[in-house]
């Protein structure tokens, strides 16, 4: 099921104007863009808690839940069904909040309050999900594996989600589009937004990195290793051997050398390829690589010149692994 | 100074010698002012909800009306129901005019907007992420109603303490529907108009120090219901 939308506030556009929005059933699409962006009044428009917008059949998480007087876990049950609610309290026990759904509600943390919100969102029956910032007050310990619960509870169903965080946006996305100033400037597949932003205003604001989608092969102690394209990466994570999963690393935390037999120092990963693209980004440049699978790098006016890369050149890429996250996908 | 210490000490002297009369006085006024207390706090604070849980023209309008409503004059809200009660008027046929019930509509009338114009003060008092947060849950009007007001609940009492006050206090419209029958429809307020005019200053005062005394005691525990719902960081 596709729909589609056009979106526009106030009347006359000025603060967010989206022509055919797409959002697809069983597809997460991420908002991204800077703060001021449009994102809220974007979700709040499909919501139907701004006038004027299409108010989707969906369940709605929004960027600053609020709690009423009484304990988390009334709070939690407003609105859903005595079968919407047990599920909401499965998804607080995996969100490990389940616990705290007798205190006050006013007593958790703000991290606490926004995982029972997301349980609550979460368990609600509508086809759509629109999550507002939904890893925000999340420690960075406990965002990837809030993130993997909402992934995994979102199920089949079509989301939209914003942020204005880079990792949130790698992980969570299937899709992704990109919202400056109120206009969609960019709209593709999670990887390829990270890696060839359309124009130096996206790269600004999304800023350049890789996101590669594969299957975990195998485990070394705390590194798995990514599958995919024929290319092994490993890197820091939790999913286990056959899991699909997403490496998310930074283009600035890619080393070249020349040629396609380079002295690859320590680097776990290393990676023979043909550089395809070369984009002038002011003060640094970013290499495009194909090794099987596309891998941005970014590299000085210096070091692009010294090391002649130019569009053909053969590379070969390393990263330390410890620069390398694989999320669950 | 002597004047004054003779008033006191008569009024102290009425009050200890507190006869039948003073006693049903005091009954009248109690049951008046709470019957139009709870009558205008029944209507007014779900109309005070309605008004303030939603954007419509419907609602600003009431919203005007029940501002306008809070600065009435007692004694023209008094007049208007006169008017409607009188033998000739349409409501005529009930004989309600100059009892105790016509007195209770008046001040009913006069409770209503107070109740309600503080409830959706309060209401719209909530922070605007806890209105979003209410759309986001879809509930029932009812349910979202229920929800607000116990958000609310200090302003709730603060709407009820209100209400109370306006009526307990109010004279004029209670005079001129009520006319201020000996034994019949006379309450604190009238006879202390009455006490005044005849000059049994004493009396009066004495009456003035009961009126006080049933004010503190309502508000008195209205506050502790306030404060119990209060104790929330």
């Amino acid at each position: 099921m596709t729909e589609r939308f056009d979106l526009r506030f106030p009347e006359d556009g000025s603060v967010l104007s989206i022509e055919n929005l797409t959002l697809e059933s069983s597809e997460r699409l991420v908002v991204f863009g800077p703060n001021g962006a449009g994102k809220s009044t974007m979700l709040r428009l499909l919501a139907g808690t701004l006038a004027g917008g299409p108010r989707i059949e969906a369940s709605y998480l929004p960027q600053r839940p609020y709690f009423f007087r009484g304990s988390a876990g009334y709070n939690m049950g407003l609105g859903l069904s005595a079968e919407q609610a047990s599920r909401a309290r499965s998804i607080a026990d995996r969100l490990a909040v389940g616990e705290l759904l007798g205190y006050e509600a006013s007593s958790l943390s703000g991290g606490e309050a926004q995982r029972v919100a997301i349980a609550r969102a979460l368990a609600r029956p509508e086809p759509f999900v629109l999550l507002d910032e939904p890893l925000s007050a999340q420690d960075e310990q406990d965002r990837m594996r809030v993130a993997a619960v909402v992934i995994e509870e979102i199920g089949d169903r079509g989301a939209v989600i914003v942020t204005h965080d880079r990792e949130a946006a790698a992980v969570l996305a299937d899709r992704m589009a990109v919202l400056i100033n109120g206009r969609l400037v960019q709209e593709g597949e999670v990887g390829e937004v990270f890696s060839l932003p359309a124009t130096d205003e996206v790269a600004a604001a999304v800023g350049i990195g890789n996101v590669i989608d594969g299957v975990v092969g195998g485990v070394d102690g705390s590194l798995v290793a990514l599958e995919t394209g024929g290319l092994t990466i490993w890197g820091l994570g939790g999913p286990g051997p056959g899991s699909r999963a997403r490496a998310v690393f930074g283009a600035e935390a890619v080393t070249l050398f020349r040629g396609r037999d380079g002295l690859a120092g320590s680097a776990r990963n290393r990676w023979v390829g043909t550089v395809t693209e070369v984009r002038d980004l002011g003060r640094l440049v970013e290499v495009i690589i194909d090794a099987g699978v596309r891998i941005a790098a970014l590299v000085t006016p210096g070091s692009q010149e010294v090391l002649q890369l130019h569009p053909g050149a053969g590379v070969t890429a390393t990263v330390k692994a410890a620069a390398v996250r694989v999320n669950p996908a | 100074m002597d004047f004054l210490l003779e008033v006191l000490s008569d009024a102290l002297g009425a009050l200890f010698g507190f006869g039948s009369e003073l006693r049903r006085i005091l009954g009248l006024t109690l049951v008046v002012s709470l019957s139009a207390t709870v009558l205008g706090v029944v209507a007014g604070v779900p109309l005070g909800t309605w008004i303030a849980l939603g954007r419509s023209r419907v609602r600003s309008a009431w919203l005007v009306a029940v501002n306008i409503g809070m600065g009435v004059p007692p004694v023209l809200a008094g007049l208007a129901l006169l008017l409607v009660l009188w033998d000739a008027g349409p409501l005529g046929g009930l004989g309600l005019l100059f009892t105790p019930a016509a007195m209770v509509a008046a001040q009913t009338l006069l409770a209503i907007p107070i109740a309600a114009g503080v409830t959706a003060g309060a209401i719209k008092g909530l922070p605007r992420s806890a209105g979003e947060q209410l759309e986001a849950l879809r509930l029932s009007g009812l349910q979202r109603g229920r929800l607000v007001l116990v958000e609310v609940w200090p302003g709730v009492v603060a709407a009820v303490a209100a209400a109370f006050g306006r009526v307990v206090s109010e004279v004029g419209a209670v005079l001129i529907v009520g006319g201020n029958i000996v034994g019949e429809t006379r309450v604190l307020t009238t006879a202390i108009v009455q006490e005044t005019r005849q000059s049994n200053f004493g009396d009066a005062l004495a009456l003035g120090i009961v009126l006080i005394l049933v004010a503190a005691a309502v508000n008195g525990f209205l506050t502790r219901m306030q404060l119990k719902g209060a104790n929330r960081d």
